[in-house]
């Protein structure tokens, strides 16, 4: 078999397939097992880890992109391939997802600990990385979309983990059902780019985009479409509130899907059929401005609420609002890297608030700082270093990536998306800083419980509580301090990053650029490269830093000095704060909707056409069929008269019929 | 006017009379008078086509005759089942004769 | 005065006026509800067709017609609407329905009848004898077609007793 002979495939097909089959047996022989049943999954995933490796390294210095494929359904002449594409975008990605849920999973043997659905856990947890894996590297859109539902029911199921919970299985439902909206407009563009292109392969789309071999009305339309699949899975305006409510699933899996990973696919999604939106410029301006209305107002709700999980929620929207914005602004190198980073320092800030909220079983932030959370050091320096990262400050990989997009939006010819930009990475610095002052300086400083309690403070440091210092404690540690590293180191790869994310793109952008001389593209492919660099634009980065530490200085004033009164400017209007907490009344919207649409006008149309036209139809045949026996009842009647009358009637008609 | 058609057609008339009263009077004489008009519209039909079609006219008389005979026999024998059906429905509304309902 | 009617217009005028009397003794034999209307109504019929198998040229079968039906047949049933006492009291409504459904099925008969007498092609025999005397018809009785005669005797025997037991079964058993 080929398949053995060639040691990259081979390397693909285990990585990509392990993971299910470690779900499968999870789910059918080991659920009792709980040990068992980790084990199982921590080795699927950890070899998938070691094949993504192996195939980063093996092919990321590959000129062009290589393709395996084979057939799996054919339909007169249309196939349907199943296979692995290796570029340097789809191999960063790989990376980024074998790398968090390696990293995920090895936590949640820490924090899931004791809970009766171990088993179940690690299965969906294997689940997912498969999916998310196979749909990273698919090397067509059907494919993809495949692994994009697949990726959706990993989210639904793990968010309704705690299903015995009201609230839980309805965010699971509203998740679900909230990103099927955008995939059924994914969907609809897939269909009209197949009818009209006839072939949905991702390399076979770059080559059509980029030769003009499409019509402008045909990319604009399915491109829209397309992006109302970006605007479910990644939590875009009008479709953002269900991430907020997806927070009732364990922390672990809101590190992994919902910051770093599937809400990532939508944006993965973007960039991977980049020249495709790039080819038309109504598609992009559209995503620039969602993009900018989803950053801003998500920036707002983080910065009222006192829930911890809800706030780095608010700020995954924001943040994937931000990436959008660089995206569609045509920095395709800029929205990448910054995908990257946000995966690394937005899991990490999950994974820290999941061990305060282990140790205090509680998700407002008052609270944890009040019982003393400042006193756990490690979780607590991880988290300044992850919220100083996303603030964008030196030397944390965040500065790199958001001076990226925000040279991006500079070289933009509209620069209000830029002052948009700005204003967010302000609030965004708020928000943070908030939430670590919180912490760091609770209002009237730490509560003094029993003494059980403050003996363990007496140790304080590492020897935080010397009975936690088991197992549990370092399996939730060294991933958090091994992504916090990965944060300070990240971004000083930024020269060679760009350079390989961009050799994949460069290769197809200079072949068009040489046969046609587009201005369109080239214009693109120059301002990503010159906005990676950020560099002469001197003034927009004093701008930008000073923005960002602008941000935190006035939360401390806020919240972090001494005698502050953590109380915020949005107390003051507390008309506006309770808009900014009921989610801009999105929530109260939709619910209206669905009532007036749903409920009111298909429910009640189907209920009427029930009991109506069905039972009544049914009813009226009954009736139907005795009145008629009753119409010729008479003839048994015992009246021979009647009998007579028929007979008689009969053979004259007969007798006609035959005569005439 | 002196064709077999006529004698036909009125033949038809007396038993198309006849059948009516079959079907529609409750009175259970009146009923057994309708069917001696239908017999007699029957016999009318031997005797035109005796007269007109027959090789024998003595043929014709005899079935004629006959049938005479034989609505005699079926009179008599009605009349008394009249009688012994009025003894018990006391009544000769051939509408309350129902007993073989349903 | 000058009749210039032959004797065959008045043979034909008769002939129609005798038709007239057995339709509508007929007609009074089924339509009014009196019953005693109705047994005059038979009788009257039963003579207009005696005269009508006179135009057809039987004098025998005239006779026999009347012997039978009107001296004996109508006697019998008016002997029986006597016997039936309180046939006053029961003179119910007409319905509608069964009446019109009635005259509907005899209509259709009537037509159904009256078009296959009249579209047929009637074909009469190739030697037709002249015979009309009642020796031939004793003759034929009593040697071709002896066998019809005894059975109808035997007939008339057989419904003789059958209406006396009929009639006076239950008398029989009281007694």
């Amino acid at each position: 078999m080929s398949l053995f002979k060639d040691p990259v495939l081979l390397a693909a097909a285990l990585g990509m397939s392990l993971p299910f089959l470690s779900m499968a047996i999870i789910l059918i022989f080991t659920r009792h097992n709980q040990r068992l049943s980790a084990t199982i999954s921590l080795s699927a995933v950890l070899t998938s880890f070691t094949c993504a490796l192996y195939l980063f390294i093996t092919l990321h210095a590959a000129g062009a992109p290589v393709q395996y494929t084979t057939t799996w359904l054919i339909a007169d002449d249309m196939v349907v391939a199943y296979g692995y594409l290796f570029d340097p975008l789809s191999l960063l990605m790989l990376m980024i997802v074998a790398t968090i849920a390696s990293l995920v999973q090895i936590y949640s043997l820490g924090y899931m600990a004791g809970d009766p659905g171990f088993s179940r856990y690690y299965a969906f947890q294997s689940l997912f990385a498969w999916a998310m894996m196979n749909m990273v590297i698919a090397p067509n859109m059907l494919q993809l979309f495949i692994f994009w539902e697949l990726v959706g029911l990993a989210s639904y199921l793990l968010i309704g983990f705690y299903f015995e919970k009201q609230s839980a299985s309805q965010a699971g439902k509203k998740a679900f059902v909230m990103t099927r909206f955008g995939d059924l407009g994914f969907f609809l563009g897939l269909i009209i780019l197949f009818l009209g292109f006839g072939n949905l392969g991702i390399l076979d789309i770059h080559h059509a985009a980029q030769t003009h071999a499409l019509p402008g009305y045909l990319i604009t339309l399915s491109a829209v479409l397309i992006f109302g699949g970006v605007i479910g899975k990644s939590a875009q305006f009008p479709l953002l509130t269900w991430l907020p409510d997806a927070m009732e699933g364990p922390t672990p899996v809101s590190a992994l899907l919902h910051s770093a990973t599937m809400v990532a696919a939508g944006v993965y999604m973007f960039s991977r059929i980049f020249p495709f939106f790039a080819a038309s410029p109504d598609a992009m301006s559209m995503a620039l401005t969602i993009g900018t209305i989803t950053m801003l107002l998500a920036s707002t709700m983080a910065m009222v609420t006192y829930d911890l999980k809800q706030v780095w929620a608010y700020s995954t929207v924001s943040q994937l609002g931000f990436m959008v914005m660089g995206l569609a602004a045509g920095g395709y190198y800029a929205g990448v890297f910054h995908l990257t980073t946000h995966a690394g320092f937005k899991a990490l800030l999950f994974l820290c608030s999941g061990i305060f909220i282990h140790e205090y079983h509680t998700n407002d932030m008052r609270v944890i700082g009040k019982k003393g959370g400042r006193t756990l050091t490690i979780p607590m320096v991880c988290m300044t270093v992850g919220a100083l990262a996303l603030s964008g400050i030196f030397p944390f990989s965040g500065f790199f990536s958001k001076e990226a997009i925000l040279g991006v939006l500079g070289n933009y010819p509209n620069k209000i998306f830029l002052i948009a930009g700005l204003v967010g990475a302000l609030m965004t610095a708020y928000y943070s800083f908030r939430l670590i002052f919180f912490i760091l300086f609770p209002k009237g400083g730490i509560e003094k419980h029993d003494a059980h309690h403050e003996e363990g403070h007496g140790h304080g440091h590492e020897e935080h509580g010397g009975e936690h210092h088991g197992y549990i404690f370092w399996c939730m540690a060294v991933p958090v301090m091994l992504l916090a590293g990965l944060t300070l180191v990240l971004g000083f790869f930024e020269a060679p990053f760009e350079h390989f994310i961009m050799s994949g793109q460069a290769a197809e952008v200079h072949h068009a650029a040489a046969v046609h001389g587009a201005a369109a593209h080239d214009a693109a492919a120059a301002a990503a490269h010159e906005g990676g660099h950020g560099g002469g634009h001197l003034v927009l980065l004093i701008l930008a830093v000073s923005c960002a530490v602008g941000g935190i200085l006035f939360s401390w004033f806020e919240f972090g000095k001494k005698g502050a009164a953590q109380e915020g400017f949005l107390a003051k209007f507390p008309k506006i704060s309770e808009l900014f907490a009921q989610r801009w009344y999105m929530d109260a919207f939709l619910r209206k909707a669905l009532d007036t649409a749903v409920y009111c006008g298909l429910t009640s149309t189907f209920t009427r056409n029930d009991r109506r036209i069905i039972d009544g139809g049914i009813d009226g045949i009954c009736k139907f069929t005795i009145g008629s026996g009753r119409l010729f009842s008479f003839l048994q009647s015992g009246m021979l008269q009647y009998n007579l009358l028929i007979m008689i009637g009969a053979v004259g008609l007969v007798v006609i019929y035959f005569l005439v | 006017m002196n064709t077999l058609g006529t004698y036909l057609v009125i033949a038809a008339v007396l038993f198309s009379l006849g059948l009516l009263g079959v079907l529609q009077r409750r009175n259970l004489i009146g009923m057994l008078i309708s069917v001696e008009l239908m017999l007699n519209g029957a016999n009318i039909n031997f005797m035109a086509f005796n007269r007109f079609l027959a090789p024998e006219p003595a043929v014709g008389q005899i079935v004629t005759l006959f049938v005479m005979g034989l609505a005699a026999a079926e009179a008599a024998i009605g009349l008394s089942i009249i009688l012994a059906l009025f003894r018990t429905m006391r009544s000769i509304n051939v509408e309350r004769a129902q007993q073989l309902r349903g | 005065m000058n009749l210039s009617v032959g004797t065959e217009t008045i043979a034909q005028m008769a002939f129609w006026i005798v038709v007239g009397i057995a339709l509508g003794g007929a007609a009074l034999a089924v339509f009014p509800r009196n019953i005693l209307y109705n047994v005059l109504g038979l009788a009257m019929g039963l003579a207009g067709v005696a005269g009508i198998y006179l135009y057809l040229g039987s004098f025998f079968i005239a006779m026999m017609q009347l012997l039978i039906y009107v001296g004996a047949i109508c006697i019998a049933i008016v002997f029986a609407i006597m016997l039936s006492r309180p046939l006053h009291l029961e003179v119910p409504k007409r319905k509608v329905p069964k009446v019109a459904m009635a005259v509907l099925a005899s209509a259709i008969f009537m037509v159904a009848m009256i078009m296959m007498a009249l579209k047929t092609k009637w074909v009469p025999a190739v030697e037709r004898s002249t015979d009309w005397s009642i020796d031939t018809i004793g003759h034929l009785l009593l040697t071709r077609y002896d066998m019809v005669f005894e059975v109808i005797s035997l007939v008339l025997l057989v419904a003789i007793i059958g209406a006396i037991l009929t009639a006076g079964y239950s008398r029989r058993l009281t007694s």
